[in-house]
């Protein structure tokens, strides 16, 4: 290992920083609540792979770096590390969720119906060019129902099981200090469901959805259908002093679970969630999982393949390194085909000798 | 027992979810009565939030979520406060809030307090959900 010393290269490295900053012009709070109330889908994204959640923070993150979405999940990362964990909380239950969108596309008839909730799935993409042309574009108003939608609905899965479809879920009972936690152990391989799960639900969105799609392609080994995809929020669980367990708030989840056609007399499933509404994530993500068990070595769908290279600081950090100065190893490069080159022509020069 | 712990989380979480100008402007009131408060905690922090997956029941973290929480004693008991992001402040009035809630220190106006809240956040509630009811759809098989 060498290293080139640099001189003189500290004004233009400060310049560049600033040049960057300067670019994007100040950032005021007005800017940040409007990147907040403007794209919380993209909030949504970014706080799915920090890992962390709270949207005024993701918002700066993203007015900072503007948009560069690699570069505001690292600050959002490196952020977390400056705030101490006060506890965890209980962990999440399928009936508990309050559930904003709903639907299945293996099964029509789900107890508790479906709700297509907040969408574009059936809408025209049109451009509303009109907007550039001076013109406000204001969208028409929800013609809301007279009764509320249940707040809480029964996971498809649970419904699947009272069927005898698929095998009951074991009722993981460890303490929620106890659960593996990817933050504060290494990743192993076969890595423990837990650390899957948590890898995936902070994992790229178009990394897992390139790797997603290569299996729906045909690539892997199951085709998935959509068993239950959910948009919700959910309520953070903690403890008082005293004991008394309470809500803290809510904050948005989403996740889906997959099904590929029955080998034997059960289906197979895959699932996945993450921080706020991503729902071609969770898709993709559960899809990964459906796949991951038995998979070939070094295919796409085999879990170190995807989990390593789904981990959007780690891969981009090691994409962008490669512009960094790498003067010593190429110019090592360079001496051995220069060294190469001039062996084959000194046998060639005595011979002409 | 039971019930007196599901009010008092009935109490912590309305507070965590109201309008915090109103609960803070509350809590000052409360707080021209009250002769000494000690602060234990008042920061902001993570909370690990995990779940469970439907395919082998697995519990695993989603990820961490910023809470602002405040931990106080005042009137003889321990007040706490904690609410999802950065609002010191809001924590603090929550754990003031909750300190005198238990001492059943000015109770009825803290009781109709928090109704009100509640109401306010149910009725929010209910016209989302009013609106998500109007999504729900009927797939037929032809």
């Amino acid at each position: 290992m060498a290293y080139v010393a640099t001189r003189g290269g500290e004004r233009a490295i400060e310049q560049s920083e600033r040049l960057f900053k300067q670019e994007l012009g100040t950032i005021t709070p007005e800017k940040v609540k409007q990147v907040r109330e403007t794209m919380p889908y993209l909030v949504d994204r970014v706080m799915g792979e920090a890992s962390l959640y709270d949207q005024d923070v993701a918002a700066l993150a993203l007015a900072q770096t503007g948009g560069e979405l690699s570069e505001a999940v690292l600050l959002l990362r490196a952020w977390r590390t400056t705030q101490p964990r006060i506890t965890v909380a209980k962990p999440l239950e399928q009936d508990k969720q309050h559930v904003f969108r709903r639907i299945s596309a293996a099964f029509k008839d789900i107890p508790g119906g479906q709700l297509l909730g907040p969408s574009l799935d059936y809408a025209h993409r049109l451009l509303a060019t009109e907007v550039l042309a001076g013109e406000d574009h204001t969208p028409k108003p929800v013609e809301a129902a007279e009764k509320a939608a249940p707040s809480h609905q029964p996971s498809v899965s649970a419904w699947l099981s009272s069927q005898g479809l698929v095998d009951d879920a074991e009722h993981d009972d460890t303490a929620p200090d106890d659960i593996p936690d990817l933050t504060r152990e290494p990743l192993l391989f076969p890595a423990k469901r837990a650390h899957r799960l948590q890898s995936l639900a902070r994992a790229d969105s178009g990394g897992v959805l390139a790797l997603g799609y290569s299996a729906m392609r045909g690539y892997g080994q199951a085709h998935p259908t959509v068993s239950e995809l959910r948009l919700a929020e959910v309520d953070i669980e903690v403890q008082h002093p005293c004991g008394t367990s309470f809500s803290a708030g809510r904050v948005k989840v989403s996740q889906a679970e997959v099904i590929s056609k029955a080998k034997g007399e059960r289906l197979d499933r895959g699932f996945a969630a993450t921080f706020g509404w991503n729902e071609v994530k969770c898709i993709s993500a559960a899809t990964l999982d459906l796949n991951a068990d038995g998979a070939e070595k070094n295919s796409a769908v085999e879990e170190e393949f995807f989990l390593y290279h789904t981990e959007g600081v780690e891969s981009s950090g090691f994409c962008i390194h490669f512009k960094l100065p790498h003067y010593v190893t190429f110019q090592s490069s360079l001496d051995a085909m220069r060294d190469a080159k001039a062996k084959k022509q000194t046998p060639q020069m005595e011979a002409a000798e | 027992m039971a019930d007196q712990q599901s009010r008092h989380a009935f109490v912590l979480a309305t507070l965590a979810r109201g309008n915090d100008a109103e609960i803070k402007q509350f809590a000052e009131q409360l707080l021209a009565d009250i002769d000494e408060v000690e602060v234990i905690k008042n920061r902001t922090g993570l909370v690990m939030l995990p779940m469970r997956d439907t395919v082998e029941g697995t519990a695993f973290h989603l990820g961490e979520v910023l809470v602002a929480e405040a931990h106080i004693r005042a009137l003889g008991q321990e007040g706490y406060g904690m609410k999802t992001g950065r609002d010191l402040e809001a924590a603090m009035a929550i754990a003031v809030i909750d300190a005198a809630w238990q001492a059943g220190h000015e109770l009825s106006t803290i009781d109709a307090f928090v109704a009100a809240q509640a109401d306010a956040i149910a009725a929010n509630d209910n016209e989302r959900m009013r609106a998500v009811e109007a999504t729900r759809v009927n797939m037929e098989t032809f």
